[in-house]
C-alpha cells in the first residue's frame, strides 16, 4: 500500500466523503477526456470549464434533473435573448435581464416541483444549480456573431463532450479504482495530455471534413 | 507521405504554423486600427480612416451628419465579421441612412451600436474595444452578380513570402452580407498561376453554381491577380511577425485592390474551395530564400499552377515561336529595323551582332550597361563582351532587356533570343 492508498483509506475512515475523493481523482481524466475530444476526435465544445462542471453537476443532480434544468436554462437564456434584443441595452444589464428570466424559470421549477411530488428536484443542493444557471452567458455568447446553426452545434457538442464526462464519472469500475489504484487514475491523464498536447495529425472529424482531397 | 498528412488540420495548423506567428504581429492583426496604421507606413492601400472612437463620451460628442453618403461602423478587435455595420447612402431625412438591405437606420441606432461595441459585445473575450469608421469599399462590377449585398474579398494565405493559396469569398443571403465562410459565405478556390476560379465550397457543400443563379463558379478570372498577390506579400513584408497569415483584399470600384484586413489565424476551409491540401505547399515554401515581393510572387505560380493553367495561358495569347522569327528591334532614333532572328532556348541572354548594334545606334556610351570581363564560354570560346540595353517586338509583345554584344558577322543571324527574354513563350524545336 502506498502513501496516497494509506491516506485515502484513513481520511474516507475519519468521514471524508467517498464521493468526493472520487470525484477529485477522477475530474482531471475528466479534462483529459475534454481535451482528446477537441485534438483527438475534433469536438469544438466550450473549452474545458463548461463540459467538465457540467459533468460534475451532473452526477451530483442525477441526469434526468440535471438535462431537465439544463434544457431549460438554454432555452429561457435564448428566448430572453431575442426578446429584449430589441429594447437597447448595454451588453451587462442585456445579460443580468437574462438572468433574470433564467432564474426565474428555475426557482418556478423548484417551487412547483413538490406539486409534482419529483422527488429529485425537491432535494436538490443549491450549487449544483448556481453553476448550470451561471453557464448561461457562454450559452449567450455563442450565439452572438455566429449562426443559429453553428451555434446549436457547438451547444450540441459541448453536451456531447460533457455527457462522455459525465459517464467515466459514473462508471463503477474507474471508481473502485481511483480509491483502490489513485495514483494510477492521477498518473495517466497526465501522460496522456502531453502526448496529445504535441498531436499534429488529422482529427477524426477532419478526415469527414476534408474527405474530398483525401480521394 | 499519406494524402492525410498533406492535409493541413487544426492541431498542425496551431501547433506548427501558429507559432510562426509573434504577439506583437498578432497584436497588429487583432485590431483594424493597427493594421491600417501599419498598412499606411508601407504605402499599402486600406480604406480610409474616418474616426476612430476611443472613449464612449465621443460616441455622444460626434457629428454624425458630418459623414460622407456612405461608411462603415466596425470593431477595432472584431472577429468573424461581427458587429460591423455598412451604411449605403444617406435616407430621406438628416441622420437617417440606408442599409444594404434598403432598411432605414438613424442616428440613435448608430451610438448604441457604437456603444456596444466599445462594451466588447463583440470583441475577442469580450473585452472593452475601440469602435471606427472608415469609408465603405464600393463593389467592383465583375462581383455584382455573384455577390449578395456585400463586398466579395480576396483571401491570400501568404507563408515565408510566398502565397501559397488564395480563395474568393462571396457573400450570401446566409451570411448577410459578410464575406466569412463561418458565417455562410460561399469559398472559391483560385488558381495562383491565373487568377481563375475553380471550385467552391458552401457550408460544407461542394457547389458548381452559385446558388439561385445559373452562374458557374468556376472560370471567372479575377482582375489585378498578380497586384493582389504582389499585395498580399508585400502585407507580410510589412508585418513580419506574422509568419503565417491570411490577408483580405477587396477590389474598390475606384482604387482597384486595397487590404481589407489582416489575418493572424486564417481558418482551413480553403483547402476545401480549392480542392488543394495546404500542408503540403507549406512544406515547399518552407525555407526558400526569396528576395522580394515579385519574387515570391513568381515562385507561387510556379509551384502551385493548376494544372490547367498552361492551356489558360495559352488562349490568354501565349504565342509559339519557331526558331526562327522576324522580330523589329528600336534603333536609337525610334525607329524600328526588321531583323531575322534566331531563337535559342540553349544560351541565357540575347545577343547581338556588333556591326548591326553599331548600325543602329545602340553602341552609343549611355546605352551600354556593363562590360562582361569574364566572358562566355560559347561556340567562340571565351571573350569579353558589352551589354547593352534593347528594346524589340517579338510575335507582337513589346520585350525591353538586354542584350550581349558579339561578333556574329560570319553568322546567319544577327540577332540571337535567349530564354531570358522568352517568358510566357512556347518554342517550337
Amino acid at each position: 500500500m502506498n502513501t496516497l492508498q494509506y491516506l485515502i483509506s484513513q481520511a474516507i475512515f475519519r468521514g471524508v466523503s467517498e464521493e468526493t475523493v472520487v470525484i477529485l481523482i477522477l475530474l482531471p481524466l475528466v479534462a483529459s477526456v475534454v481535451a482528446a475530444a477537441r485534438h483527438l476526435l475534433g469536438f469544438r465544445g466550450f473549452g474545458i470549464l463548461i463540459p467538465t462542471a457540467i459533468a460534475v453537476t451532473f452526477t451530483v443532480t442525477g441526469i434526468a434533473v440535471g438535462v431537465l434544468i439544463f434544457v431549460t436554462i438554454l432555452l429561457v437564456a435564448t428566448a430572453a435573448r431575442s426578446l429584449i434584443r430589441r429594447l437597447r441595452l448595454h451588453y451587462l444589464p442585456r445579460m443580468a435581464i437574462v438572468l433574470w428570466f433564467v432564474t426565474l424559470a428555475v426557482l418556478t421549477m423548484i417551487l412547483t416541483a413538490p406539486f409534482f411530488e419529483f422527488r429529485q428536484l425537491t432535494e436538490i443542493s443549491i450549487f449544483p444549480i448556481v453553476i448550470l444557471i451561471l453557464m448561461f452567458e457562454e450559452f449567450v455568447a455563442v450565439q452572438i456573431g455566429k449562426s443559429f446553426r453553428e451555434a446549436a452545434g457547438l451547444t450540441l457538442e459541448t453536451v456531447i463532450i460533457a455527457l462522455m464526462g459525465y459517464a467515466i464519472l459514473r462508471v463503477d469500475w474507474l471508481q473502485r479504482t481511483a480509491l483502490l489504484y489513485p495514483h494510477w487514475l492521477i498518473l495517466a491523464p497526465l501522460a496522456f495530455d502531453l502526448l496529445i498536447g504535441r498531436f499534429t495529425g488529422l482529427r477524426l472529424l477532419e478526415y469527414r471534413r476534408f474527405r474530398k482531397l483525401l480521394k | 507521405m499519406s494524402k492525410a498528412a498533406h492535409i493541413l488540420g487544426m492541431n498542425a495548423r496551431n501547433q506548427i504554423y501558429l507559432k510562426l506567428n509573434t504577439k506583437k504581429g498578432r497584436q497588429v492583426a487583432d485590431s483594424k486600427w493597427l493594421t491600417k496604421k501599419v498598412l499606411r507606413v508601407n504605402e499599402l492601400p486600406s480604406p480610409k480612416l474616418l474616426k476612430l472612437f476611443r472613449r464612449p463620451a465621443a460616441v455622444v460628442e460626434f457629428d454624425w451628419s458630418s459623414l460622407p453618403d456612405n461608411f462603415v461602423l466596425k470593431p477595432v478587435s472584431g472577429y468573424a465579421g461581427g458587429g460591423i455595420i455598412v451604411v449605403k447612402k444617406k435616407a430621406k431625412w438628416a441622420g437617417e441612412w440606408y442599409l444594404m438591405d434598403n432598411t432605414i437606420i438613424n442616428t440613435a441606432d448608430l451610438r448604441l451600436q457604437a456603444l456596444d461595441i466599445m462594451a466588447g459585445q463583440y470583441s475577442l473575450h469580450n473585452l472593452p474595444d475601440w469602435a471606427m469608421l472608415e469609408e465603405r469599399i464600393k463593389i467592383a462590377k465583375v462581383f455584382k452578380k455573384y455577390a449578395y449585398q456585400g463586398t466579395p474579398d480576396i483571401r491570400v494565405v501568404v507563408c515565408n513570402r510566398v502565397p501559397v493559396m488564395a480563395m474568393l469569398r462571396l457573400p450570401t443571403a446566409q451570411s448577410k452580407g459578410k464575406a466569412n465562410l463561418h458565417q455562410g459565405a460561399i469559398g472559391v478556390g483560385i488558381d495562383l498561376a491565373t487568377g481563375i476560379t475553380t471550385h467552391a465550397v458552401w457550408q460544407g457543400r461542394f457547389l458548381q453554381y452559385i446558388p439561385g443563379t445559373k452562374r458557374k463558379v468556376n472560370g471567372l478570372k479575377l482582375p489585378y491577380w498578380n497586384t493582389i498577390l504582389a499585395l498580399a506579400v508585400r502585407a507580410q513584408e510589412a508585418v513580419p511577425s506574422l509568419g503565417y497569415m491570411g490577408v483580405d483584399v477587396v477590389y474598390d470600384k475606384e482604387h482597384g485592390p486595397v487590404i481589407l484586413e489582416l489575418n493572424a489565424r486564417p481558418g482551413l476551409e480553403i483547402q476545401n474551395a480549392n480542392l488543394a491540401s495546404l500542408r503540403k505547399r507549406l512544406q515547399r515554401v518552407e525555407g526558400l530564400e526569396v528576395r522580394d515581393a515579385d519574387h515570391g510572387v513568381r515562385i507561387a505560380k510556379t509551384l502551385f499552377a493548376g494544372r490547367f493553367a498552361d492551356r489558360v495561358m495559352a488562349e490568354e495569347g501565349v504565342k509559339t515561336l519557331n526558331n526562327e522569327e522576324e522580330v523589329k528591334i528600336r534603333t536609337s532614333e525610334g525607329k524600328r529595323t526588321l531583323v531575322l532572328t534566331r531563337i535559342d532556348t540553349g544560351a541565357f541572354r540575347s545577343s547581338i551582332d556588333r556591326d548591326l548594334a553599331e548600325q543602329l545606334g545602340l553602341l552609343a556610351e549611355n546605352n551600354i550597361l556593363w562590360q562582361n570581363h569574364f566572358g562566355y564560354r560559347s561556340a567562340q570560346g571565351r571573350q569579353s563582351r558589352p551589354v547593352i540595353s534593347l528594346t524589340f517586338w517579338l510575335a507582337g509583345s513589346k520585350i525591353s532587356s538586354s542584350a550581349s554584344v558579339a561578333d556574329r558577322s560570319k553568322m546567319k543571324y544577327k540577332f540571337l533570343i535567349g530564354r531570358n527574354d522568352l517568358e510566357g513563350f512556347l518554342v517550337r524545336p
